[in-house]
């Protein structure tokens, strides 16, 4: 029985995977503990609130268990439920989003200062991503966080291409003055545009 | 340059993530989660079969198929000896002999007797 635990703990994912594949729940139970901290972590960085954050990674991890047969290791299986989690939030961001009216969404968002322990020369990416509006964060986390190119974000978001490009570009731009090492963590992000 | 290397750290950084205190908590969520969903559907597809299994039961005797399936077989049985008859005295039995169906029988039993004694002994062999 402990042998079997080694043997899964060391085993490579595409081993657990093709387990899995066949039923093997314990095989995939050892890959969601792998990875399940970088799923919840990609949620998170997207603007899900820890609590949503979860609930959407289990959703993604039984996705992921109902289509793993369609998993052909062309990248890594961490990077393939990222992209489904991901995917499974923007849908819900996007049926939120209704809810809210666009022009809020699209506003110039007031960044919040980071907390006083912030230290500044520290490159930290979840605080630099609190200077981002909503639609800024989760347009930059989809490409750069869950592998997404700028077609398949804008088609997860159902928003024209050109809308997710320069929310991209606006967002780089405000994590590169924030994450601009010897810059302090308060500096207004809005400088980029000034 | 200064763009694609700042590209490349921020998906480094995003890739970078760290391990939660509670991954296998997590992992136990998600299996019980599986659990659920697996007995839910033995459970649903168990119901359907044995209401599709009542339901087809129901049609197939209020719809008098028993009886007409009987009558199938029978008149099918008939139908097949008579040109299995028909087929030996044509082609197997000897002209002139006396043709009577129960030597057709008799020699059908014994082709099976011999079939079976000879499985036998092979079986014994081996």
């Amino acid at each position: 029985m402990a042998d079997t635990h080694t043997a899964r703990a060391s085993a490579h994912d595409l081993e657990l995977v093709a387990l899995a594949a066949t039923g093997g729940r314990d095989a995939f139970g050892e890959l969601i503990r792998r990875h399940g901290s970088a799923v919840r972590g990609i949620l998170r960085r997207l603007g899900a609130d820890p609590a949503s954050a979860d609930d959407i990674a289990q959703d993604a991890f039984l996705a992921a268990y109902e289509q793993i047969g369609d998993f052909r290791g062309e990248g890594t299986f961490q990077s393939w439920v990222k992209r489904i989690a991901a995917r499974l939030y923007a849908k819900r961001w996007r049926r939120e989003a209704r809810g809210a009216a666009l022009a809020e969404l699209m506003a110039e968002f007031d960044a919040p200062s980071p907390p006083e322990s912030a230290s500044a020369d520290r490159i930290d990416l979840d605080e630099a991503l609190k200077a981002l509006s909503p639609v800024e964060r989760i347009c930059v986390a989809l490409c750069y966080g869950a592998d997404l190119s700028q077609a398949e974000a804008a088609q997860a978001l159902n928003a024209p291409l050109g809308t997710v490009k320069s929310h991209v570009k606006r967002g780089l731009d405000k994590l590169r003055v924030r994450m601009a090492p010897g810059r302090s963590l308060d500096a207004p992000a809005s400088d980029v545009h000034g | 340059m200064a763009e694609r290397s700042f590209e490349y750290e921020l998906s480094r950084l995003f890739a970078d993530a760290p391990a939660m205190p509670d991954a296998d908590l997590f992992a136990l969520r998600v299996d019980e989660r599986l659990r659920r969903g697996w007995t839910f559907r033995r459970v649903l597809i168990g119901g359907l079969g044995v209401v599709g299994g009542v339901i087809g039961g129901a049609q197939l005797l209020g719809g008098g198929f028993v009886d007409r399936f009987g009558e199938t077989t029978v008149a099918s049985g008939r139908l097949l000896t008579g040109k299995v008859i028909d087929l030996i005295e044509d082609a197997v039995m000897p002209q002139g002999l006396p043709w009577v169906n129960d030597v057709i029988w008799a020699a059908g039993l014994l082709a099976i007797v011999g079939v079976v004694y000879a499985v036998t002994r092979v079986a014994r062999e081996f």
